[in-house]
Parts: structure tokens; sequence; C-alpha cells
């Protein structure tokens, strides 16, 4: 009995190894192409560690090409899309969390409706549109097109969130002489402020990992955000996958570590769709 | 919450309404009647109203482009699916199981994948099937000799089967998260009261665990299987949609989402593949709305 069991151990463990060495190698190769010098990577034989690691590809992403600039960008696109999406749906997603009202489940199935239009997609008439008001290659147009997905995804995480609050802490508050609105804003949001982070971290990132609307909508390389900027670096075997390599570093690095910590908070399916694009 | 007025209601839905209706739904709203015109790069002001011709063309042969595409991502998400809950169901019963040590840290080591973003996971996996300098071909050549080496990306086949290895490599992790919530759920009473009426482990596996791990993963293997469907960066920017065998028909990578983006966004066919929305959108909101009814979410949602 206790040889079976010594043997099951080493079995799941040695099959655990396994697997992580195929999760985490990826992420390793990334790390030695970025300190990898020249085109070293571009070799027949397989090489595993540089003989001469070298910081020399971030010095050269930071100084020689926009860098810099894209990650500008992606900061300033994503923060506004962040706060479009939070205030344009906090007070929405109250009134369907809380309040009753005809046309309830429509504007509910609605949302669902434009939530399940895919990205790509809709990215065809925003294209149009964008083109025929002259925003398309203009920061604020990716801007509106990000928050055209981010509102609907606030809209019903935020709901999601606020059905969690019970029912009867906003009533009491109402019974004690509050208005609605006060009932809102003192007592309901307060306590939905770790939830509207978690909202808004996610809007964040889904804007930071986002490559196909920034692609088609920006045109110029002073405009790109960070994926655009890193589909160009990787894109060409003359210069070395070591300055995309060093480059992905610096922007997954903080948005994965971000990611692994916030995971716990993934309540529904939703807001897993939400994140992935 | 009877008592709040009418006016209250509308105050707090005005900014959502409004942004929504003008940004996300007035789009949609568009590009049906995109769908209607001939518009394209060279028709692009100066369009006409062609009626239900777009349609016509989708569904005019089953040969198509449009039927085309919509197998290859059918048979891409059937085999997809079933291999993201195999890794996912085996990562989560070995992290589970009693005598496994360390379990914090291969929970956590072993959803690395889903955290990488997914336009970075595709590049990486690109390299990696490079045919010259790439990992896989590096590994190949030092088990088979300097001379061999696999097609990844230049033969159909293999390139369907890498963007299926590169995908379940980044969505596992999901289902390993899933799982685990779900067999955490269980309560080992039964697995015990089963072991005493003398099931084996086995047995105990596929008839008590199995059977109470459903209800939780149905939900998450249909959600999977919508976005998987609509696989785009894992797809396109590993091999543009293909190989391609001819100038005239869709690459054998070219899933629905990749295809809609070549044809919009290369070659310009706006009104075409408006249409082409429409209905892909409304077989998406057709399946969406039946998983949740399934999931008798709306029902609990609309109270």
């Amino acid at each position: 009995m206790r040889q079976g069991r010594l043997a099951t151990s080493l079995f799941i463990h040695a099959f655990l190894v396994a697997m992580l060495v195929i999760a985490v190698f990826p992420v390793f190769f990334v790390l030695q192409a970025a300190v990898r010098p020249g085109q070293s990577l571009y070799t027949l034989t397989l090489s595993l560690w540089p003989d001469h690691p070298t910081l020399d590809n971030f010095h050269y992403i930071l100084t020689q090409i926009p860098f810099p600039t894209w990650l500008g960008n992606s900061l300033i696109v994503c923060t506004a899309t962040m706060f479009a999406g939070l205030v344009g749906s906090a007070t929405g997603a109250y009134a369907l969390s809380r309040f009753r009202f005809a046309g309830k489940r429509m504007t509910l199935i609605l949302l669902l409706a434009i939530q399940s239009f895919p990205t790509v997609l809709a990215l065809i008439p925003i294209y149009i549109i964008l083109r025929l008001v002259h925003l398309v290659g203009t920061p604020l147009g990716l801007i509106l097109a990000y928050v055209s997905v981010a509102l609907v995804f606030a809209a019903w995480n935020l709901k999601g969130y606020f059905d969690t609050i019970p029912h009867e802490i906003d009533e009491a508050a109402l019974m004690d002489g509050c208005t609605p609105t006060q009932a809102f804003l003192r007592v309901t949001l307060p306590l939905a402020v770790p939830a509207l982070a978690v909202t808004a971290l996610l809007m964040f990132i889904t804007g930071w990992n986002e490559w196909v609307m920034a692609q088609t909508l920006l045109s110029d390389e002073n405009t790109y955000t960070v994926p655009v900027g890193l589909w160009g670096l990787q894109n060409d075997y003359r210069i070395p996958w070591g300055y995309f390599a060093s480059a992905a570093l610096i922007v997954s690095v903080p948005i994965m570590t971000l990611f692994l910590l916030l995971q716990r908070y993934f309540r529904s399916g939703l807001t897993v769709g939400g994140v992935k694009g | 919450m009877n008592r709040v007025p009418a006016r209250t209601i509308l105050a707090y839905f005005a900014p959502m309404l409004v942004g929504i209706t003008l940004i996300s739904l007035f789009p949609i709203v568009y590009n049906v009647y995109v769908s209607l015109t001939n518009r394209s790069l060279f028709h692009f002001r100066h369009f006409q109203f062609i009626g239900l011709a777009n349609y016509a063309t989708l569904f005019s042969s089953l040969n198509g482009d449009f039927f085309i595409v919509l197998f290859k991502s059918f048979l891409f998400v059937g085999i997809c699916i079933p291999l993201f809950l195999l890794f996912g169901m085996l990562t989560a019963l070995a992290v589970n199981h009693p005598l496994t040590r360390w379990k914090a840290f291969w929970r956590v080591s072993l959803i690395v994948p889903w955290a990488v973003p997914s336009y970075i996971t595709a590049f990486i996996w690109k390299f990696f099937f490079n045919e010259q300098f790439g990992t896989l071909n590096q590994l190949v050549r030092v088990v088979f000799g300097p001379k061999a080496g696999l097609p990844w990306l230049s033969d159909p086949t293999w390139a369907f089967g890498s963007i299926v290895i590169a995908n379940t490599w980044m969505s596992y992790p999901f289902f390993m998260v899933v799982f685990l919530g779900a067999l955490q759920s269980i309560p080992l009473e039964l697995l015990e009261a089963a072991a005493i009426d003398g099931a084996n482990a086995w047995q105990r596996f596929w008839r008590v665990t199995l059977p109470l791990l459903r209800p939780a993963i149905l939900p998450a293997a249909v959600l999977s299987a919508i976005l998987t469907f609509q696989v785009l960066n894992t797809g396109y920017l590993i091999t543009q949609g293909g190989p391609f065998t001819s100038a005239l028909k869709p690459g054998a990578t070219e899933f629905v989402m990749i295809y809609a983006f070549r044809q919009a966004f290369q070659l310009f066919r706006f009104g075409y593949i408006a249409a082409f929305a429409v209905v892909m959108f409304a077989l998406l909101f057709a399946v969406t709305m039946f998983s949740l009814r399934f999931t008798r979410l709306v029902e609990e949602e609309a109270r």
C-alpha cells in the first residue's frame, strides 16, 4: 500500500513538472531572447541560454525606436477608456440592479446582444464611420472604439457586483430618509469600490492587450499603441527578435502579475470573456 | 424599491443609454445598412443600394467561402475544446490530488499561459513554428539529425494543428481553474462512501467525480467554444490565415473572424463582409441565448 502511494505521488509530480515546463518555457524563451545579443537567435541548433547575456536589446528599444512613445500612447488610450467606461456605466448598472421598470429585460438582452457582437465584425462599421468623420488614425478614434466595447462590459460586470450587495442595505438608507441618489452615492458605491477597481483594471488590461482594432485604426508610427508597435518588431527577420522579446517583457510582466493577482476575482464567465480578446 | 420616480430612473440610465446607443448600438445598425450596399474601397462614398445581393453571394454555393470557413471553424472548435478539457482536467486532478505537495505553487505557475497577452502568445509560437530557427524544429534536429524538420506552418494540415497547439497552450488554464473550483465543491464524504461500498479509484472518478463536475464544466465549455470559434490573434498573427493553396479559396487556417478581417481590411469588400457579419452575429447570438437559457442566467438576471 505504501509503495503504491509512493508510485502514485511520483507519477503525479512527474506529470506536474512536465506541464510546468510546457507552461513556463515560452515565457523563459522570451526572457533568454531578450538578453541574447544581435542575431544569435537565428540559428539552426538548439541553444537555451546565450553565451554572453547583455541588456543591449533593452537599451536599443528604449533609445533608438519610438517604444517609449508607444508605451505613453497605450497608457493614455487605456486610461481614457477605463474612466469613460466606468463613469458611463456605473449609474446605469445600479439602475439595472436595483430599480424596477418596464423594458428592463429588453435592456439586459440588448446588452447581451451587443456584448456577443464580435470585435472584428463591429470593427467594420466602426472603421467606416470613423473614416467618414475623419477620426481614423487618431487616438480619439481608437478610444471611441474601445469605449464602445468597455461600456457594455462594465455595465454587465458592475450590475453583477451590485446584485451581490444586499438590497436591504440601501433600502434601510431609504427608510432613514435618504433619497435614492444619496443611497447610491453614500451607501452602495463605497461598498462597491473593490468591484469598481477590478472592473476598471480589467478594462485597462483589455485595452493594453488589444491588437486588431489598434492595427486597423492607427497608421502613423507615433500614434501606435504597444501591440501595433510590437507587431512590426517581430515581423521582419532582418531585425533581431531580441528587440521584440525585451519590449514584450517590459509591457507584459507588470500586466501578467496584475492578472495573476486578480484572477481569483473573476466571478463569472462573462468577466473572463471580456478579458481575453 | 418601487418608490423611485421614473425621472430618477431615466437620469440614472441617461449616460449609459446615450453612450451605448451612439457608439455601440449605432455601428451595429449601420452595419446592417452597409450589408445592403456594394460599398468597397472604390465605392466608399459613392456606393449603391443592392438589396440582398451580398447575402445571395454568401449562400450561393455550398462550396463557397462562407461554408468553407464556417466548416473550418466548427472543425477547429470540435478539436480544440476536447483538448482544452482534457488538459484542464488532468492538471486540475493532479493539483487537487491529496498526495500533491506545494499546491499553491502549481496552481499559480500552471495558469501562467492564461496571463500572457494573446498577441504575444501568437508571436512566441510563430517563432517556435519557424521551420529554420524555430525551437520546435531545433528540437526535432536534436533527435532526428540535422536534415530533419517538420512543416509546421507551410503544410495546410500541420498549420491547422499548429494553431490548435498554440490555442491549447493558451486556453487549458481557464479550464484548470474551473475544474479546480468544481472539484473543491465535491463533498469528500461522497467519495469516502463510494470507497467503503467497494468502488476503486477509477470507478469513483467515472461514477462520482465526473457526473458532479458536469454542471460546472458545461457552461464554461460553451463559453470557450463561442470564443474559440472567434479565434483571431492566435490564428491570424501566426499564419495570416494561410497557407493558401489557391488565390480564390480561403487558406487552411482561415477561420471565420480571420476571413472577415482579411476580406474587410485587405480586400476592402465592406458591403459583402457586413452581410457576413450579420449572419455570423445571428448565429452567435442564437447560440449565446440558447446556452444562457440552458443555464437559466437570464431568468435570474431579470427577476
